[in-house]
């Protein structure tokens, strides 16, 4: 129990990361409201860069920019392989937010709410 | 064949770079966009059968393609069995679609946004020949992205309520899944330090003692994730609007090769990335075995009450995508050398690709000649359009699973492959499924020919060869993939022994 405890504390930026991508995905499911979801989607997308940034980090590194001079002996360089990846990642919850955005315009033209359970009453009544 | 070590990179780069040159090319010669989309396709088409002989015969495929030459460090593309059949059937399936899609199009989407459908088109297609062909697990995301976006746009482009209200449930649920997969491969990357699969599967080997929690926490954020982008049975809540409501040819699409290529990337990951000994001890095989069980059933029951015909064949979708996941739920690991229920199963993606896409076709030809869409309507119109329901017949035979048709053959190699590993009770689901799918397949054509018409003052288009011709050649292959299936299994089972090896 102590030793989950202490390994918790140790790792408290998993743990936020964990909390965050918790978050995100129970209001995705349980909120009716659309842009609601998209911005617990960003929420969701943000919390895996965030542990994915982290994993890449080593305790007292640099960032892994080389100058000219060789650097000094025992200096850490952070992982700069997540980071990069993270950037890509970044680019693709931009787009897929763009496009539900776009989507939910179209969805008030057509129902005049951007309210799930209103719209799924709205299609109810024409069947 | 020259430079055929090229021929992956250039098929996807090819196909991803037309997809955007294709808006330009509607503004400036708007006739030309079919052809040269079809031609695109077609030669995608013929690379990936030269690409499956070499893997057959010769070594050019032995060692993966490094892109840009960065060994051990860049994206690694590599062709196995399994993902070069994959490419034949998304290429060969996906060229008939587009085929039929040209008349069908000009019915269903309006003039101006026509370009932009082939633009997505050929975006799905390049995105899912990556998925098909990577190596490397963040590239897989970035392919899993392309394909999520174009799959929702191909059914939002028809600018109607009901398709953007399931391409938006659609796109949420997919992001859901993106989201798991994501959490997943960070997960893999904490332990390993690698992205490669080769070399993941290597390093987790060694970590397996080490990092139990994580290893098992990646595996079931992967099967979730996958599960709800190719509608796995409790995960399935999007598919049947979003496949119903969607232009005919996206459904097909859809229906046909979307879904399932997210199954063969899981069962890419799950047989090279992870451990057989994490397998031994966590019964994931056995849970999605009863996920996909639960799924074959209730897919089927579902599909019965459902009036609207293309909701029927969407929800049946549910029911076929078990079967492909039951293939993978019966592999032992145990027993390793029993997979003949896997081979069944990857067989499935061929044989559905095959006939759900022409049914779905079949479906968007009533709505073109007639304006039908309810089952109840459908009666009589066997005399009217004869030969649709001639291959719908064909179809609906290799649904049920009735000898000399495709469907038969696949649930022959399942069911042995259950007997194999002593689980006769999924011999009986099977059956079950089968009798579920005879129920609520066999009176819409049996109704279409024997009932009264009610038809005499419906008007009936006459249907485009164009649209005629992709149906005919698909219920022509459902025939020959259930007479003669050997050469497809036999990649098959070579394509499995890779994986469990």
């Amino acid at each position: 129990m102590m030793e989950t405890i202490e390994s918790l504390l140790h790792n408290y930026y998993y743990f936020i990361a964990v909390v965050l991508f918790v978050i995100g995905f129970h209001t995705m499911l349980t909120h009716s409201n659309l842009i609601k979801k998209v911005i617990a989607m960003n929420i969701m997308d943000t919390s895996v860069f965030l542990l994915f940034v982290t994993i890449g980090y080593v305790q007292g590194g640099r960032p892994p920019i080389m100058d000219a001079v060789t650097p000094p002996a025992g200096v850490d360089y952070i992982n700069p392989l997540p980071s990069a990846l993270i950037l890509t990642g970044i680019i693709v919850a931009i787009s897929v937010t763009a496009y539900a955005l776009s989507l939910i315009v179209k969805i008030y033209k057509f129902y005049g709410t951007i309210d799930a359970d209103e719209i799924a009453e709205i299609r109810g009544r024409e069947e | 064949m020259p430079a055929i070590e090229h021929y992956p990179i250039i098929m996807v780069a090819g196909l991803l770079l037309l997809a955007f040159i294709m808006p330009l090319l509607y503004i400036w010669k708007r006739n030309w966009c079919e052809p040269v989309a079809i031609f695109a396709i077609s030669v995608a088409l013929v690379m990936s059968l030269c690409i499956i002989y070499e893997v057959v015969q010769g070594d050019a495929f032995e060692e993966g393609y490094w892109m840009g030459g960065w060994e051990h460090f860049g994206i690694e593309f590599k062709a196995d069995y399994l993902s070069s059949y994959m490419l034949a059937v998304i290429h060969g399936v996906g060229l008939l679609i587009l085929i039929y899609g040209i008349g069908d199009l000009k019915k269903e989407l309006v003039e101006k946004v026509r370009g932009w459908y082939y633009t997505l088109y050929l975006l799905l297609m390049g995105a899912m020949s990556g998925m098909a062909l990577t190596n490397d697990l963040f590239n897989l995301f970035v392919f899993m992205e392309i394909v999520a976006i174009s799959a929702c746009a191909i059914i939002s482009i028809k600018e109607d309520r009901e398709c953007l209200e399931a391409s938006f449930k659609y796109l949420i649920l997919s992001a859901m899944g993106t989201g798991c997969y994501l959490l997943s491969v960070a997960m893999i990357y904490m332990i390993t330090g690698y992205m490669n699969l080769d070399m993941v599967g290597e390093t987790m080997a060694l970590g397996v003692g080490e990092y139990p929690l994580n290893i098992l926490v990646a595996m079931s954020l992967m099967v979730v994730s996958f599960g709800v982008k190719s509608a796995l049975f409790p995960l399935h809540v999007w598919l049947p609007d979003a496949h119903a409501s969607a232009p005919s040819p996206s459904s097909a699409v859809l229906s046909g090769l979307v879904i399932k290529i997210y199954a063969v990337a899981l069962v890419h990951i799950l047989f090279r990335a992870f451990p057989m000994e994490i397998l031994k001890e966590v019964p994931m095989t056995d849970i999605i075995l009863w996920m996909s069980t639960l799924g074959i059933i209730f897919g089927s029951i579902f599909a019965m009450v459902q009036e609207n015909f293309k909701k029927m064949l969407a929800y049946s979708s549910i029911a076929q995508i078990g079967y492909v996941f039951m293939g993978i739920g019966l592999f032992d690991p145990e027993r390793p050398e029993e997979t003949e229920a896997l081979v069944g199963g990857l067989l499935h993606i061929l044989n559905h690709a095959v006939m759900k896409s022409m049914l779905f076709m079949i479906a968007g030809i009533i709505i073109y000649s007639a304006g039908l869409k309810k089952i109840r309507d459908f009666d009589g119109i066997g005399n009217r359009l004869k030969w649709p329901m001639y291959i719908f017949i064909i179809g609906s035979a290799s649904m049920v699973g009735i000898p000399i048709t495709g469907g038969f053959m696949s649930k022959l190699h399942l069911a042995q492959g259950a007997i194999a590993v002593d689980m006769p009770f999924f011999v009986m689901v099977i059956i079950a499924s089968s009798l579920l799918n005879a129920i609520y397949y066999m009176p819409i054509f049996i109704n279409a020919f024997l009932s009264e018409s009610k038809h005499e003052n419906v008007t009936f288009k006459p249907v485009p060869g164009s649209m005629m011709i992709p149906v005919v050649i698909l219920g022509g292959l459902v025939l020959l993939f259930g007479i003669y299936p050997a050469p497809v299994i036999g990649v098959l089972e070579s394509a499995v022994e890779s994986l469990i090896q």
